[in-house]
This record gives C-alpha cells, sequence and structure tokens, in this order.
C-alpha cells in the first residue's frame, strides 16, 4: 500500500494519547499518585492536544471532509465508522477529566471510562486493517497487539518526558523506575515488531496470477494492465520505493524505534538524569513515524496482481 | 424490495481480441451519464491519467509455440457478498435488493478509500477531480431508460463489444443467455478464495482445444 501521511499521524498521535491517558489513569486510579497541578497544567492538555491533532491529521486523507460527519451513520458494519465515534467521545471525556483536574477533583469513574475509551479506540483503529481478511500482513491479532503495545510504550514514555520537565521534583518517580518501566515496554515491543516481521516473511499469498484471472496455466504473465500513465489503482497500493530504501527503512526502525531508545534508557538508569529519558522519546519518536509507514508499506494488496506490467 | 435478481456480465475469453472498444464506450456513455463525469488528468501531457470504469488487460500464458495470448476485460464483479460495502463508513457504498448492481452514492462518499482497501479485485478508482470513489454502475441508467430504444437498454460496453464477447443478463434466472453460458462454458470466477461470490464470471477459453480437435480429426 502507499503510506499516507495523515493515517500515519493519526495513528501515531492518538496511540501516543491514549497511552498518556492509560499511564496517568491507572496511577491515579486508586490513590492520587499525581499531583491535581501535574494534571491540570500539563499531562491532560497535553494528551488533550494530541488527540485533537491527531483528529485533524485524520481529516487529510479524506476526499471531501466537510462530510465527514457522515462518517459516524454506519457503526453496524463499519469499523472505521466505530472509530469515528469513539475518537470524539475519547475527547470529550478527556476534556471533562482536564475540567474536574482543573477544579482540583479527581473522579475514579472517569479514570475508569478514559481506560476503557482508550482500549476501545485501539480496536476499532486496528480492527479497520485487520479485518481487511486478504491483506495478509494485516488479516492478524497482531495488528491489535503491535499498535496497543507501541501506543503504551510511547505514551509512558512521553508520561516520563513530562515527567522530567516538570518543574517540581516528585519523589515517588524517580528516573530509574520510569525509564526501568520504559525499557521493558520497549523490549516487548521489539519482540512484537520482529515476530510480526517473521510472520510477514514466512507468509505464502493465497490468491496468485491464476486464481485472479482463472486461466489455469502455471506459466502465466501480465504483458500489459492496459494503462500507461498509472491510475488509481497503481498510486494507491504500491509503496513506489526500491527494496534498498525498505531495507534501510527496517535498520532505521529498528534502531531508532526500539534499540537507540532502550541503550538511552539504560543510560538514564545507570545514571539516574531525566535527560536521556527525555532523548530517549524523541528518537522513538522519529522510529515510530518509521514503523507506521512500514505498516502500510509492506501490506500487499492482491489487487497488485493485476497491475504487473504496463506496455 | 426484495427481489431474486442479479444483474452481471459473463465474460467470454475466447472471443475478446483485446480492441478497448468497450473501455472507451464506457467511458464515453459514463463520463456524461448519471456517474459521470469521469475525469481525466494531464489528458495531453507525458503520463495521462483518468478514472475508467472497465480495463481490458493482456496476459500470456506457456511458452512458446505452445502459447496463448488472453486478453481480459476487468471491471466491478458486482459481487453477491461484496466485501466494499460493509466497511463504508457513510452508506455510501451499497448493493441494491432489486437487482444486486453495487453502486456508490456520490454525494455520500467523503472520499476515505476504504472501500478501494477492501475490494481485492482493484475494481474501484477514486475520480481524482471530484475525490470521490467510482466503479461500474453496469450502465445503471441505461439498462432501466425509458427513452431508448429497447434494444439499447444494454450497458454500453456489451453494445460496443464487436466480438459478443461480453453477455449481460440475470445470472439468477436459470434461462437467462448469461446463465446458460456460465452452465454450459464452465463459467468461472475470479479469486473464489476470498468468497466474495462475484456475479460477473467468464467463459474460460477452449478456442485452442476446439481447434487442436478439428486438427487431429482431419
Amino acid at each position: 500500500m502507499q503510506p499516507n501521511f495523515s493515517l500515519i499521524f493519526f495513528t501515531t498521535l492518538a496511540g501516543m494519547a491514549q497511552g498518556l491517558i492509560i499511564s496517568i489513569a491507572l496511577l491515579n486510579f486508586r490513590s492520587s499518585l499525581l499531583p491535581g497541578e501535574f494534571l491540570a497544567w500539563l499531562a491532560l492538555p497535553v494528551a488533550l492536544a494530541l488527540l485533537v491533532i491527531s483528529l485533524l491529521a485524520s481529516f487529510f486523507h479524506l476526499g471531501h471532509p466537510e462530510r465527514a460527519w457522515r462518517a459516524m451513520l454506519m457503526w453496524r458494519t463499519s469499523w472505521l465508522s466505530r472509530e469515528v465515534l469513539v475518537l470524539p467521545l475519547f475527547i470529550a471525556v478527556t476534556g471533562l477529566a482536564w475540567l474536574f483536574a482543573l477544579n482540583q477533583q479527581q473522579s475514579t469513574w472517569l479514570w475508569l471510562a478514559l481506560i476503557i475509551l482508550a482500549i476501545a479506540l485501539w480496536v476499532c483503529t486496528a480492527q479497520i486493517y485487520q479485518c481487511i481478511r486478504f491483506i495478509q500482513e494485516w488479516a492478524n491479532p497482531l495488528t491489535l497487539v503491535n499498535f496497543m503495545a507501541l501506543g503504551l510504550t510511547s505514551g509512558w514514555l512521553l508520561f516520563a518526558s513530562l515527567i522530567a520537565i516538570w518543574p517540581t521534583v516528585l519523589p515517588s518517580f524517580e528516573p530509574s523506575l520510569l525509564a526501568g518501566f520504559g525499557f521493558i515496554l520497549l523490549f516487548a515491543c521489539l519482540n512484537i515488531k520482529l515476530w510480526i516481521w517473521r510472520r510477514n516473511q514466512r507468509l505464502k499469498p493465497i490468491s496468485n496470477l491464476n486464481s485472479a484471472t482463472g486461466i489455469k496455466n502455471p506459466q502465466l504473465r501480465q504483458t500489459s494492465m492496459g494503462l500507461m500513465g498509472g491510475s488509481f489503482n497503481t498510486r494507491e497500493f504500491f509503496h513506489q520505493q526500491s527494496n534498498l530504501v525498505i531495507s534501510n527503512l527496517r535498520k532505521i526502525i529498528f534502531f531508532n524505534a526500539y534499540f537507540i531508545p532502550m541503550i538511552a534508557l539504560a543510560y538514564a538508569i545507570s545514571t539516574q538524569s531525566y535527560g536521556w529519558i527525555i532523548a530517549a522519546f524523541m528518537i522513538h519518536c522519529s522510529g515510530l513515524i518509521a514503523e507506521r509507514w512500514m505498516f502500510f508499506a509492506e501490506a500487499n494488496h492482491p489487487q497488485n496482481l493485476y497491475y504487473q506490467r504496463v506496455s | 424490495m426484495k427481489t431474486n435478481k442479479q444483474l452481471a456480465l459473463v465474460i467470454d475469453l475466447n472471443v475478446c481480441v483485446g480492441c478497448h472498444a468497450c473501455v472507451t464506450s464506457c467511458k464515453e456513455w459514463n463520463t456524461q451519464g448519471s456517474a459521470g463525469p469521469l475525469n481525466d488528468l494531464h489528458a495531453y501531457g507525458e503520463n495521462p491519467t483518468g478514472t475508467f470504469f472497465n480495463r481490458v488487460q493482456t496476459y500470456e500464458a506457456g511458452s512458446f509455440p505452445k502459447m496463448e495470448t488472453v486478453h481480459f476485460p476487468k471491471s466491478c464483479l458486482h459481487c453477491e457478498d461484496p466485501p466494499c460495502v460493509p466497511v463504508c463508513p457513510t452508506g455510501a457504498s451499497y448493493k441494491r435488493a432489486e437487482d444486486g448492481i453495487v453502486l456508490v452514492d456520490y454525494d455520500k462518499c467523503i472520499g476515505c478509500k476504504y472501500c478501494a482497501w477492501a475490494c481485492p479485485y482493484g475494481a474501484r478508482e477514486l475520480d481524482e477531480e471530484r475525490q470521490v470513489m467510482t466503479k461500474c454502475t453496469l450502465c445503471v441508467d441505461r439498462i432501466y431508460s425509458e427513452t431508448l430504444p429497447e434494444s439499447e437498454r444494454k450497458p454500453a460496453c456489451v453494445l460496443a463489444c464487436p466480438t459478443s464477447a461480453r453477455i449481460f443478463g440475470d445470472v439468477h434466472d436459470p434461462l437467462s443467455e448469461a446463465s446458460i453460458a456460465i452452465k454450459e462454458r464452465g463459467g468461472y470466477s475470479l479469486m473464489p478464495e476470498w468468497e466474495t461470490r462475484p456475479a460477473n464470471q467468464y467463459l474460460p477459453r477452449s478456442i485452442m482445444d476446439t481447434i487442436q480437435a478439428v486438427m487431429d480429426e482431419n
């Protein structure tokens, strides 16, 4: 597929906000571990801003954004429609939690609602891709697992960075604790990604040129796709990059999204410094965008069988 | 109104000569019909590109000297279980209960392209200028026309085909020309593995076997 930056920014930024909100909701669920000022003036506004930016980003992949409200109608059958319902609800409840925090209040019910909505949004987002049964790279529960794991990790790293820049020192959140937990999450994410890459490598395409055309001869090739100047089919479903670019990008993803941030977090643990946590978060973000680009690029659509040769 | 009707095309790969008359007649009718316009970009530039509901592709099977060139027209298959319809978030993409034609309501389409992702055949094309999803309508504005002569109430591609490679009809009516062709000449669906149950079917090439049989007889 052709990666689309609107969807890349939507899924990464919303995922990060979901991870951040789950982090603060879990920490404040039973007892208020985080001070009200931190929630009211930093954590919740940042989460809210990320969600609003991601919502705005999602509009850019639409041909007719002014009709976007119509996308709420088909929630009975479409995961995209369900996502379009859950996202504004999630933003509204986050806004409500922010209002509560501004008034020095917290509600267990609100935190519970936020946790449920964050998970619901992940399920909707992942199902949009996962439910397309013939895109074999996506049609697997690992799509949801990967979205959730990376969302939780980037959200936790953002949370740790916010603690780091908060002017008052919070004694219960030492750098080693924040970085240590981030390290464990990143390690889990890396294993999930390697698992997905291994699975993708071993996938055997269910459709082939014989099943696509019904011509039984095993020696079958296309000599003309029926057009010369490209079409929607050649633009939307191919990433148009060379194998070299793809394999280099895989290395960048491995190092930037996972490996270098893990080393930075290890430094943060050993030196007890918040600075390395912020560095880890920044590098992870660059890798995360590359990871999401690759998520789209490595999906092979069976329609591509029909678009092999120009002549 | 739920009926058991399913309009469709049956494409005979024995006689398709790859002339693209169905492609151009489709574009001509539909760009000015209720489904249009079907816009072109850089029509006189180096890489002209545009919206088409129908494409004719060419495949080569076998190796010399036993090889065949197969021209392969490809358009929306009007699946009986269309995967593009339930994913549409607005309801713009729908399958008509009365005759099984899969259509797009251009006034409701938000251009999210999700239906195109959900079609394994690549049958849908986004019109770059109108920014809505478009696809074959089986010339729904021709086949029910009350002003056209009755003999012309067929899809434009069917009327244009010089070799009658395209048979139009109700594939649920066992007595229709389309159903009989499927039954008697081994009609098959594309990518049966995804269980979309395409209404359009293809008649496999048997012409080489026929020629061989005649040669063997002599």
